[in-house]
């Protein structure tokens, strides 16, 4: 398999751009106030939640509606660790937090995966439901009283943590997907799967790996998320909300591609807060959600970003995604 | 004996009204190649339509859902066209790409009514609350068969649609092959959109029956969309007869999970179940085609 030079000048340019964007990220917080903040912190969260969803829903080509589920094992596991008698710090409770999503995502990845497109979106379906039913009624996870985490007033600690989580999930899946074997590997099984397997790759084992990781990632927001509202309840953290907000943030910034999702995520969170500050506590955002999906399908099918990179290219992309679904 | 012998009729009842629900949704897949991801949002729309009715014009919920049927009829045949494009656009998997827009019309619908009327159940009242009719050991409300017997009437009034009426015929053949339907002179688009329409009037009724046993909350659509994935899954995505089966197997397998093991753990069951027949059979279990 031949690799591709690494530094190529898009490379460099990139590279130096995101370098550049982390660094004005991480001196936003002397800015601004702390309301400004925590919008800034949510918005972390979103684009690296979009760019989990991504790995799967885009480069992988498996349309997962049940990415909740995972968000919730990550939030579930921070939460029981940290209030019950074991009292683990919040690092502490990160590893497990993953481990068990990828133990989760590895058990019904495979026999999932074998189903194709809308099956295959029913099925994730499904089962997040199922795991939010039991959530519900499970004693350790407070039924739908919900669990309360100690209090971590700091939000200076939350912004940064988020920041470099989603700085992780952005980079990773980027080197990951552009620069390496595995990417080669993830993109062949999306464009033709059989012809992929008769390169000798094994179809199965990657497909099951993109998902984990995607749940992985997915997990690490789930954990922060929970440490830093301090409060959890069924519906707050595994709700269908949490994947319909992922899936229409990838869709509005464009499948499949690097800068979409995050593109997506900030400018929906964004207008999302928005709507909060000036309608005050309301759900009117679904709807907008709703309407966003819709004229996207219909105007826009390959995302914003197709604006930007031109809207061929953009075609071309989301052809060689959905192709082979 | 007695509890197992009501948890049958209980769970017969349920049956029928999941396959009125369902019905619809088959027809569409199979005339259109739609997976309504919205086809719970129908139904929860429904039962809000004939709790307004109920409450502001205080018509009988047995009685509005003909207005129900009538109203929706009209409103997915005012939507069918832009279905229909999304489905038969350039797009290179437009399948997914319709999946993707009905799921925006559910998050509107969903989200829509969570704003319009918050968590709140409402429950539509008829005449026939709280009547109830006893065969042995055996009590029957009466809400529930009535509601059971109409949703089998629209099951019906669907099937001499299909097969004894002109616009049937060229619905099946649109099933069969879209291209040579249009060689035959059917109006591709024009069927196409009444299907859509006739799938919308069908669920929204089902909604107003669930609506008259149970309650109405914006929640519910989820549900209601996965109970339909459900029995669409076990009869096969497409076929419109397996759902007879299909629906009161889902009818049934509700009720006794509710009685025997606990009411808290039937959705979890039910959507376990839903899961792995998924992964065992997701070509259904009971054949396919219209």
């Amino acid at each position: 398999m031949a690799s591709k030079p690494v530094l190529t000048p898009k490379f460099i340019v990139r590279a130096v751009l995101i370098g550049a964007i982390v660094v004005a990220l991480a001196v936003l917080p002397a800015f601004i106030d702390s309301y400004t903040l925590r919008i800034a912190t949510g918005a972390l969260m979103w684009a690296g939640l979009a760019c989990a969803w991504n790995i799967v829903g885009g480069y992988a080509g498996y349309i997962s509606f049940g990415h909740s589920a995972f968000f919730g094992i990550g939030a579930y596991t921070t939460a029981i660790l940290m209030q019950s008698d074991v009292g683990a710090s919040f690092f502490v409770t990160l590893l497990p937090a993953i481990i068990l999503a990828i133990a989760v995502a590895v058990a019904i990845g495979g026999p999932t995966m074998r189903l194709r497109g809308a099956y295959f979106a029913i099925a994730t379906w499904a089962f997040a439901e199922m795991l939010l039913q039991l959530v519900t009624v499970l004693d350790v996870t407070g039924g739908t009283a919900g669990l309360s985490l100690p209090a971590y007033l700091n939000e200076f600690f939350f912004y940064y943590t988020m920041l470099i989580a989603a700085t992780a999930s952005f980079v990773g899946t980027w080197l990951l997907i552009e620069h390496s074997r595995f990417g080669f590997r993830i993109k062949a099984l999306r464009d033709d799967e059989p012809a992929a397997e008769s390169l000798g790759i094994r179809t199965n084992l990657v497909k099951v790996q993109s998902f984990a990781l995607s749940a992985a990632i997915t997990a690490l927001f789930g954990s922060i998320y929970a440490y830093w509202t301090t409060y959890i309840d069924p519906h707050s953290v595994m709700g269908p909300e949490i994947t319909d907000q992922m899936v229409v943030m990838v869709l509005l910034g464009g499948l499949g591609t690097v800068w979409g999702p995050a593109l997506g995520a900030v400018l929906l969170w964004i207008t999302n807060r928005y709507i909060w500050s000036t309608f005050g506590d309301t759900v009117i955002y679904l709807p907008i959600l709703g309407v966003i999906i819709a004229l996207v399908v219909l105007f826009l099918p390959n995302g914003l970003i197709s604006l930007v990179v031109g809207r061929q290219r953009g075609k071309e992309l989301i052809s060689s995604i959905l192709s082979k679904l | 004996m007695d509890l197992f012998l009501q948890t049958l009729v209980n769970g017969i009842l349920i049956g029928g009204i999941l396959i009125c629900l369902t019905i619809g949704f088959q027809l569409t897949f199979g005339v259109l190649h739609v997976i309504d991801f919205a086809v719970g949002g129908w139904a929860m729309l429904g039962g809000y339509t004939a709790y307004w009715l109920v409450t502001l014009a205080g018509i009988d919920p047995f009685i509005s859902i003909f207005l129900v049927f009538a109203l929706f009829l009209l409103i997915g045949r005012g939507l069918g066209p832009l279905i229909y494009r999304v489905r038969t656009s350039r797009y290179a998997r437009p399948d997914l790409m319709a999946l993707a827009f009905t799921f925006g019309i559910f998050l509107f619908m969903r989200g829509g009514a969570l704003w319009l009327w918050s968590y709140n159940s409402r429950s539509v009242e008829s005449v026939l609350s709280g009547q109830f009719l006893s065969l042995g050991p055996v009590t029957i409300p009466l809400m529930r068969l009535s509601a059971f017997l109409m949703a089998l009437l629209f099951s019906l009034g669907l099937f001499i649609l299909l097969y004894r009426s002109r616009f049937g015929m060229a619905v099946r053949a649109l099933a069969q092959n879209r291209d040579h339907a249009g060689l035959m002179g059917v109006d591709v688009k024009r069927v196409s959109a009444w299907v859509y329409g006739i799938y919308t009037g069908l669920t929204a009724s089902a909604g107003v029956l669930i609506a008259t046993i149970y309650s109405v909350n914006p929640t519910v659509g989820i549900r209601y969309t996965l109970f339909a994935f459900f029995v669409a899954v076990l009869a096969g995505l497409g076929s419109v007869g397996g759902v007879l089966v299909a629906g009161l197997a889902l009818g049934l397998l509700e009720a006794y999970v509710a009685t025997y093991i606990g009411a808290r753990y039937s959705l979890l069951i039910v959507f376990g179940t839903l899961y792995l027949a998924l992964l065992v059979a997701p070509k259904g279990v009971l054949g396919r085609g219209i």
